[in-house]
């Protein structure tokens, strides 16, 4: 491989695609793709990894060779990309890829492919439906929770006072719990022999009270949770929103004797619309992959009441070993939260050229 | 009627006092410019009669009501920011109305005022657009328009000017003034320009460290300053002060020691009063008068810098035991640096300011 | 010359006095862009924090309890204390009568701190640099690169999982400090590549521009110059992905090994081997878990505070 000569701009792009040059990186990505694909279908899984890293090295080579000196950014840039692309995009590809086969882990053959079989099967599988309604009834009720409380929180917390510092830090340790103590702990606060809730309850009613044990019941219990946990990071953000509004925007409408409503839409509002969206986003991300929780407090029951879309990924890879399955359902479940932040974006793009707080 | 009134206002802000004992009376109509530099309390005077910050004692009057423990929206004032304080997510339009909707007025009538102001303020090619669309001047307008387009006890400006640059600032000076004989209303301008202070108001009050050192027309705090800071203050280029020991009057003549050499400067009546000692001399650059004669009447100096300012000459001299002189001649004088100067005044140019700074005058 | 004052008038009694009072507390001067409120929203926010926190409180206080008080019906709120939870923490017994074993707890302590530690140290140094690259040399792709590293963060765990899992079981990572490491820190670039870019797209240039033709080189001027004034950047990535690794559950339940175990990995262990949840040493090892995490936010919470004001969207 040579760096001595260019090959000219106006030579086909086929011919610049095959230079063998340190610099061609679009011939590397073919190379790297195209051997991919051929070493999945005809090798052994371990020694086809092994092939496709090795092409993904040499892709990356080849990009670093093309940054060096000419793109001091793209040397800065390079190692954060390139951990993510070798723990984020390269396993995605593959699993990508590993949907169109019917893999399964425990077995020792070798997969074939099954084209789009797996995703007909989990779009027709009327027990992913109902797993979909679950999830979306989860966060709907959990991220308007969070959002209210949260956004209550931030009203609150919008002006100086003493103590303000300790209680914040109060009201933000529930963020720092693990998720394995909130599912333990709640359980234990729900339970209707001893838990806390269940004697508050019968100190009016004399009756114990069981909340896990019907749908809707586990459901509130989950949302509780979960909204309790993550209430405070709404929080922070809107907080942020309400301290930047400069404080001599609030005289000014004082003086112009403007009601509290209306400052607050005309003056607060616009400034916190923006993290609003924000927070609303990363929550409901976070709710669609609802997981650690679920399997804590309640492992999907009754019956599968609960049982989150991730749940279900989850049991069918782990406990099914049906790992191609698993995989079309969890690209599915990817496919969704993309259409999800491209509509947000969308709306904040949008906003952002229409009106934004200089 | 339309009037402010402040009578012995104090306000402390912890252990530090911004204003002291502050009384001040603005009648209908009248404008009063606060002047001072930085610090010395005439934006939190400001901002005790907007009922922003709290007098620490005395009283606060607003068209005759005693507001002391009023809020701002309860006192129907008009304030225009020194960051123009323009609602950022409301558009030009909607910023001047804001205030209006208290009033619940008809629709039309509200924009009937709103056009009304936009057109005397020259905005109604901006009316839809936000503000963070507009230019510096705009942004200005939109913020006088707001408070103009009410009908308010008062109004109050916070250094209306002060992020404008020199030629904005000219020609917005005699539009607000315009605005402002038009709508007879008591207003408050609050600067450390002096030019602003000089060029708008009606009277002049100068303050430092809290209190008001002088209050008067603008002619009145240039010609007959009370204080050494007043004096100092007003005036460009900056009068001469000189420090000088006092031993009594002749002939309407004071005689002086400046730097050693004994002096005589034709001075005020009341100076005769005066006990000997050691005083200051206030003379302006454009009061002193190039003498060729050599006379005990006169200051002598070295002419050491010479800045022609285009129809003036501005000469910096400097006495045999360095104190500064600054002096300005009309351009045809011809001065060099090296030139032995000979100074003379009049009396009325020549201020004599006591120990305590207070200006010696009938 | 000057104004004469008008004599002065005698006090006016107040109209309204506890609208006084809340007047007065309203107009007080404060110096930040926070106003000022007083001691009465200081109650209001206590009694809401203190419901909020009551739950944390609540295991901290059951892990001084006795297995007997944990469970007592009605809930004690007094009880004699016991600091044998935190001894059961590291020493006990499996079985009833069985003999008293470590249970390896400071192995899984001293794992989570360096797992975590090294991760979000790494996530830093990268992210910071890759961010630097970012805001300071824009890349021609730079908004498509910038978007892509944003979506990686809101990738489903599920999605990856799997893929990974097969990879690092055949690449030999799995159980080992590297493998998870490399996982944590790839899990925390993309907040803290978003969050210094956004940091220091916000630094005057001037500055650097001036120490660059002082002599200084790059790398003088990002660490003197740029660095210094990002550190509320710093901390609040640090923060979030301290709680992020710290607490991380799903991968580390199937990429640690025995050797690698974190303390969430084995606090699940604990509530599924025994019989009957011991909450008391559960409580005790939850509370104990969560100290580190509250002395980092304690010690940081100038910046970070500082950090959610400024490092968020600004157009």
């Amino acid at each position: 491989m040579t760096t001595a000569t260019e090959v000219p701009a106006t030579a086909p792009v086929l011919q610049r695609l095959i230079a063998p040059r340190w610099d061609n990186w679009p011939g590397a990505l073919a190379v790297f793709i195209i051997g991919t694909a051929l070493a999945i279908s005809f090798l052994a899984p371990k020694v086809s990894f092994w092939v496709s890293a090795a092409l993904a090295v040499l892709f990356a080579a080849t990009v670093v060779v093309n940054a060096w000196g000419r793109y001091t950014g793209g040397l800065l840039v390079a190692p954060a990309l390139a951990l993510l692309f070798v723990m984020n995009v390269f396993p995605l590809l593959w699993s990508f890829g590993l949907s169109f086969f019917n893999y399964r882990a425990n077995r020792a053959r070798a997969p074939t492919w099954v084209g789009l079989d797996n995703y007909a099967n989990v779009l027709s599988d009327p027990e992913v439906w109902d797993r979909l309604h679950n999830t979306i009834i989860l966060v709907i009720m959990t991220v308007t929770a969070q959002m209210v409380v949260g956004f209550l929180l931030a009203l609150l917390f919008a002006k100086q006072f003493p103590l303000r510092r300790f209680l914040l830090i109060l009201v933000l340790t529930p963020m720092m719990l693990s998720f394995v103590a909130v599912g333990a702990f709640f359980r234990y606060y729900y339970d209707p022999t001893f838990g806390l809730l269940s004697q508050a309850v019968r100190l009016f009613t004399g009756h114990p009270f069981i909340l896990m044990n019907t749908v809707w019941g586990s459901r509130i219990g989950i949302v509780f949770a979960d909204a309790w946990m993550w209430s405070p990071f709404v929080m922070l953000l809107v907080l942020a929103g309400l301290v930047s509004v400069p404080k001599y925007l609030y005289e000014a409408a004082a003086i112009d004797r403007v009601s509290h409503w209306r400052q607050f839409w005309s003056i607060t509002f616009p400034y916190i619309r923006g993290l609003m969206l924000l927070a609303l986003l990363f929550r409901t991300i976070e709710a669609f992959k609802l997981f650690d929780l679920v399997f804590l407090l309640t492992n999907g029951g009754p019956g599968t009441a609960t049982e989150t879309i991730a749940l279900r990924v989850y049991r069918v890879a782990f406990e099914n070993n049906k790992t191609s399955e698993s995989t079309a359902l969890a690209y599915i479940l990817l496919f969704t939260v993309i259409v999800l932040t491209n509509l947000y974006l969308y709306f904040a793009t949008r906003r952002a050229k229409e009106a934004a707080p200089a | 009627m339309s009037t402010i009134e402040l009578r012995g206002v104090t306000k402390h802000f912890g252990a530090f006092t911004a204003v002291r004992d502050l009384s001040l009376s603005v009648s209908a109509g009248e404008v009063v410019c606060l002047l001072g530099p930085s610090g010395c309390g005439k934006t939190t005077t400001l901002r005790v009669v907007a009922g922003l910050e709290r007098a620490s004692a005395g009283d606060v009057l607003i068209a005759g009501k005693r507001m002391n423990d009023w809020r701002p929206d309860q006192r129907n004032i008009a304030m225009v920011f020194q960051f123009y304080a323009l609602y950022p997510a409301l558009t030009v339009r909607e910023n001047i109305m804001f205030p209006l909707h208290v009033e619940r007025l008809e629709p039309q009538t509200a924009a009937g005022r709103v056009a009304k102001v936009a057109r005397l303020l020259q905005l109604e090619s901006v009316l839809d657009r936000l503000p963070s669309h507009i230019s510096e001047g705009e942004k200005q307008r939109v913020a006088v328009a707001r408070a103009v387009v009410r009908d308010p006890n008062c109004f109050l400006f916070d250094e209306p000017l002060s992020r404008l640059d020199v030629e904005l600032r000219q020609t917005m000076r005699s539009e607000i003034k315009t605005v402002l004989r038009g709508l007879s209303k008591a207003t408050v301008i609050v600067t450390h320009d002096q030019l602003e202070a000089l060029t708008m108001a009606d009277r002049i009050a100068i303050m430092r460290d809290g209190v008001i050192e002088q209050i008067a027309s603008a002619h009145e705090v240039f010609a007959k300053p009370a204080t050494v800071f007043v004096a100092s203050f007003i005036g460009i280029p900056q009068m001469n002060l000189l420090h000088a020991q006092f031993e009594g009057v002749e002939n309407g003549h004071g005689r002086f020691r400046i730097d050693d050499q004994p002096t005589r400067l034709p001075v005020d009546p009341a100076v005769a009063k005066l006990a000997k000692g050691q005083v200051t001399i206030g003379i302006r650059p454009r009061a002193l008068v190039l003498d060729g004669a050599a006379s005990a009447d006169a200051i002598a100096g070295r002419a050491e810098l010479i800045e022609p300012m285009g129809a003036e000459t501005l000469v910096h001299a400097r006495t045999s035991l360095g104190s500064d002189i600054r002096v300005v001649v009309p351009r045809e004088i011809r001065v060099n640096a090296g030139d032995t100067l000979r100074l003379r005044t009049e009396a009325r140019e020549t201020h004599v300011f006591d120990h305590s700074g207070r200006a010696v005058r009938t | 010359m000057t104004d004469t004052v008008a004599t002065p008038v005698g006090p006016s009694a107040p109209a309204r006095p506890f609208r006084q009072f809340v007047d007065r507390v309203r107009l007080r001067r404060s110096s930040t862009g926070v106003s000022d409120a007083g001691w009465g929203r200081t109650l209001v926010a206590a009694i809401v924090s203190i419901i909020y926190f009551f739950p944390v409180f609540w295991i901290i206080l059951t892990s001084f309890k006795t297995y007997e008080d944990a469970l007592a019906v009605p809930a004690k709120f007094f009880f004699t204390p016991t600091l044998e939870n935190f001894v059961h923490v590291f020493n006990r017994a499996y079985s009833a009568g069985g003999p008293v074993q470590n249970t390896g707890f400071a192995l899984y302590f001293f794992n989570s701190l360096f797992i975590s530690g090294v991760s979000v140290l790494l996530a830093l140094a990268i992210g910071t640099v890759a961010a630097f690259g970012f805001s300071r040399y824009p890349l021609r792709g730079n908004d498509t690169y910038l978007f892509i590293i944003l979506t990686t963060r809101m990738l489903p765990a599920i999605v990856v999982i799997i893929p990974i899992f097969i990879m690092f079981r055949v690449t030999g990572l799995a159980g080992t400090y590297a493998g998870i490491i490399a996982l944590y820190t790839m899990f925390n670039l993309p907040f803290a590549i978003w969050m210094m870019k956004s940091f220091f797209d916000e630094l005057a240039l001037d500055v650097e521009d001036a120490a660059r033709i002082d002599g200084s080189s790059d790398v003088r001027v990002f660490f003197k110059i740029c660095l210094p004034q990002v550190l509320a950047g710093l901390a609040a990535t640090t923060v979030f992905g301290l709680i992020l690794t710290w607490n991380e559950f799903l991968f580390a339940l199937l990429l640690s090994g025995v050797e690698t175990r974190t303390v969430p990995v084995a606090m699940s262990q604990t509530i599924g081997g025994d019989i009957g949840v011991r909450w008391g040493l559960l409580a005790a090892i939850e509370t104990l878990f969560l100290i580190p995490v509250i002395i980092v936010t304690f010690a940081l919470q100038n910046q970070l505070l500082r950090g959610v004001t400024f490092g968020t969207i600004k157009r």
